[in-house]
């Protein structure tokens, strides 16, 4: 090399030492700035915070009704519901944006999971992708406690809800998000004609679930008698839970939540143990498949009955034909709002509040009564306004006097929730894996 | 003339060495850091966590592994990179050997090439339902052969999810492998090759002692970004099976994003990275030699 190329290269080189040292002292020097700036932060927010609720006193506004915004606003609202889902969702904003034609809602879909997932991170940039937001509600209590969310505690009138239903939002004694409709998990659908065919009734007892299921297995064309729901992993976690209520007391379901029983407790094994491992073990459960391709094939006949949600009912071509049983034993049956948020970061506050307190209140009333398959948790709603299919549904579980219990894993949540669901798709294809799912998910649970 | 080459210098490397320090050095940097930091306290303990987890979808190395998965992330990676690799470079070298004066042969290479052109998640998808019990070619196959182990849906069993996305990672990997192979292959002096003929040479002779030492840097290329590749795989894991049944399928890139977007541990993200950044390095070096040694020559 000549004489010049060597002292390009070495400058080269020393511009790429002092480039390597400048950038060691940007990432000191602008992480001490944004610690500084998260904590003025902070403090603004708390401030913030407090106006609006000196604000709110002094104005002492109605909590019925909110006086709709007058200026053109152009809101955006993250639920996680898509195809027939979002469609029976978007009649409630139908609803809405009639008598609120300043109002333009454009709705997104985000499945809960990726909200949990791909949030925080925005709201620690102080931004938003929407205005009002669906989420799970662990979250958004989390979120609220730390300071990204608006508080809703004088939009919401806690006594005009379902009793606890707004306990899972609430967090340092405020209410960060707004219930929505409730969906329940009562138990195994089935089609009526499919019984009626081949001479099928309800069982009264596990012995004669187990008798049924035998019945169905030997039926020309059924694949499996019980259908498995496949995705992240809710479908499979919702069957155990129903077998926990069902064969452990709807107390095991409130103790696992709360951390009091531990999944290696015997009391829990036994229901796992004696209960579901042994109808895995003999074929009743199908493989897991994705849940919303397995409904055509449920309803073509190649599976006899398929534990879901009451959504499951605007989703069947004829919601005439179906009815469910629980597990004969059950005293509970798993059921919880959809909750939705106004974070801080929204541009639009007052409109997407004023939202959110119709989504709460006559906002239910619009969805219960197309076929979503859910329920009102505002206790305003007339069961009469129920779509038709939901109104015997929801007769058929108060006539039981079934204890209406949180989610479990919905409840927990965080990395837990994951692990439940990673832990039992294993169960489902290596039953004889009890011991190791049970130790590996009292490992996580949460202590008491 | 000495200020004038200055000048020069600063000018035509100043704006990228800018760029690459706000892009490239202050976030490697800061990330390298962060993996040290427990609040404010430079310490190991992120590394010491994140080695010795325990939680089935997030440990790196499962402590009484099984013969079948889960063996942990980086047990994974490692299995991956000794299956995918060997496979990528025979099945690249031959198909691109046999693919050179057979009818269709476009045709062949455009369908191998697919693979490389889909986004990830597209292709997660494609890999699923090649593994699916219904639908899947391969299940299919095996059901034939009455092999009941592999004709259920490989994604959804510990002792076949890992394998399936492997196997379906050759595919996506493959038009790599043959459109290089494919180009090394004309580069071949055609001398050679008659020369051999001329000395009586079958064709297994011609392939074995001829065209494999003649394609042996393109070998090594393929070889080394398989390797960068599959350590940094993370799009068809998150959609074909989430890393799961039990962790049966977990990699690196993946526990590293459930600590950074799920647990929202950001100081085990960045120690994950930094392992992950270390074993990429290895290849890494050994290629940019090869490519340093070969300006040289």
């Amino acid at each position: 090399m000549s004489t010049n190329q060597n002292k390009l290269t070495i400058s080269a080189l020393a511009l790429s030492i002092i480039a390597l040292l400048l950038g060691l002292y940007a990432v000191i020097a602008i992480q001490n700035l944004s610690t500084s700036i998260s904590q003025l932060q902070g403090s603004l927010n708390e401030i913030r915070g407090d106006i609006n609720t000196l604000q709110q006193q002094l104005a002492k506004q109605p909590t019925q009704q909110q006086v709709p915004p007058a200026q053109k606003v152009k809101l955006v609202v993250i639920g996680p519901w898509s195809g027939d889902e979002a469609k029976y969702f978007q009649a409630v904003i139908d609803a809405y944006v009639k008598t609120h034609p300043n109002v333009e809602i454009e709705y997104r879909t985000m499945r809960a999971e990726d909200v949990a997932a791909t949030m925080p991170i925005q709201f620690a940039a102080g931004v938003a992708p929407g205005d009002v937001i669906f989420g799970w509600a662990w979250f958004i209590a989390k979120m609220g406690k730390e300071g990204h969310l608006v508080d809703l505690t004088n939009v919401i009138n806690e006594k005009e809800y379902v009793p606890g239903i707004v306990d899972a939002v609430k967090a340092d004694g405020k209410i960060w998000g707004a219930p929505f409709t409730m969906w329940l998990k009562p138990g195994f659908w089935y089609r009526k004609s499919f019984f009626q065919k081949n001479g099928l009734s309800e069982p009264k007892s596990y012995s004669e679930f187990v008798q049924l299921l035998d019945k169905i297995k030997g039926i020309p064309g059924i694949k499996n008698p019980i259908a498995t729901g496949d995705g992240v992993g809710w479908p499979i976690s919702d069957i155990v839970e129903h077998f926990i209520i069902a064969y452990g007391g709807p107390q095991m379901q409130l103790n696992l939540i709360s951390g009091k029983t531990r999944f290696t407790d015997p009391s829990v094994k036994k229901v796992f143990s004696d209960y579901l491992v042994p109808l895995l073990q003999k074929g009743y459960f199908s493989e897991p498949i994705e849940w919303t391709t397995v409904i055509p094939k449920w309803w073509a006949g190649e599976y006899g009955l398929y534990f879901m949600g009451t959504w499951i009912t605007g989703m069947v071509e004829d919601p005439n034909d179906i009815d469910f049983f629980p597990l004969p034993e059950s005293k509970g049956v798993v059921g919880g709002a959809d909750y939705a948020f106004v974070p801080k970061y929204s541009k639009n506050v007052d409109a997407a509040v004023d939202f959110i307190k119709y989504l709460a209140t006559d906002g239910q009333g619009v969805h219960a009564s197309v076929p979503s398959g859910k329920v009102p948790t505002w206790t305003k709603v007339p069961i009469s306004q129920l779509w038709k299919p939901m109104q015997s549904v929801y007769s058929k579980i108060t006539q039981r006097n079934m204890a209406i219990l949180p989610d479990l894993d919905d409840s927990i949540g965080g990395d837990w929730q994951k692990t439940f669901w990673d832990q039992l798709k294993l169960l489902w294809v290596n039953p004889g894996a009890l011991d190791s799912v049970l130790k590996t998910l009292e490992a996580g649970q949460p202590k008491p | 003339m000495r200020d004038h080459n200055l000048k020069d210098l600063i000018f035509f490397l100043g704006p990228p060495l800018l760029i690459l320090v706000i892009f490239v050095i202050y976030p490697i940097v800061g990330t390298i850091i962060l993996s040290f930091m427990l609040g404010d306290t430079l310490t190991l303990e992120n590394y010491r966590e994140v080695l010795f987890e325990t939680i089935p979808l997030k440990a790196l190395i499962v402590t009484n592994p099984g013969t079948s998965p889960p063996w942990g992330a980086l047990i994974h990676n490692m299995v991956w990179i000794v299956i995918a690799v060997p496979m990528v470079v025979i099945l690249g070298m031959l198909l691109a050997y046999a693919l050179r004066k057979t009818f269709g042969s476009s045709f062949i290479l455009g369908t191998i090439f697919l693979g490389m052109v889909l986004p990830g998640v597209v292709s997660g998808l494609i890999i699923r339902f090649m593994f699916d019990a219904d639908i899947g070619i391969f299940p299919r196959i095996f059901a034939l052969f009455n092999v009941p182990l592999l004709s259920h849906t490989w994604t959804i069993y510990p002792q076949t999810a890992l394998f399936a996305l492997i196997l379906g990672s050759i595919w996506l990997w493959l038009g790599f492998s043959v459109t290089l192979y494919s180009a090394g292959l004309d580069s071949i002096p055609s001398s050679l090759i008659e020369a051999a003929l001329v000395d009586g040479a079958s064709e297994r002779e011609i392939f074995t002692k001829i065209i494999i030492p003649q394609l042996k840097p393109v070998t090594t290329v393929v070889i080394l970004m398989t390797i960068m590749w599959v350590l940094k795989l993370f799009d068809i894991v998150y959609v074909v099976t989430g890393g799961g049944p039990g962790g049966a399928s977990t990699v690196l890139a993946l526990i590293m994003y459930m600590y950074f977007a799920s647990s929202l541990e950001y100081n085990k993200a960045a120690a994950v990275s930094v392992i992950l950044a270390l074993l990429t390095l290895i290849p890494a070096y050994w290629y940019m030699k090869m490519v340093l040694s070969g300006e040289k020559q």
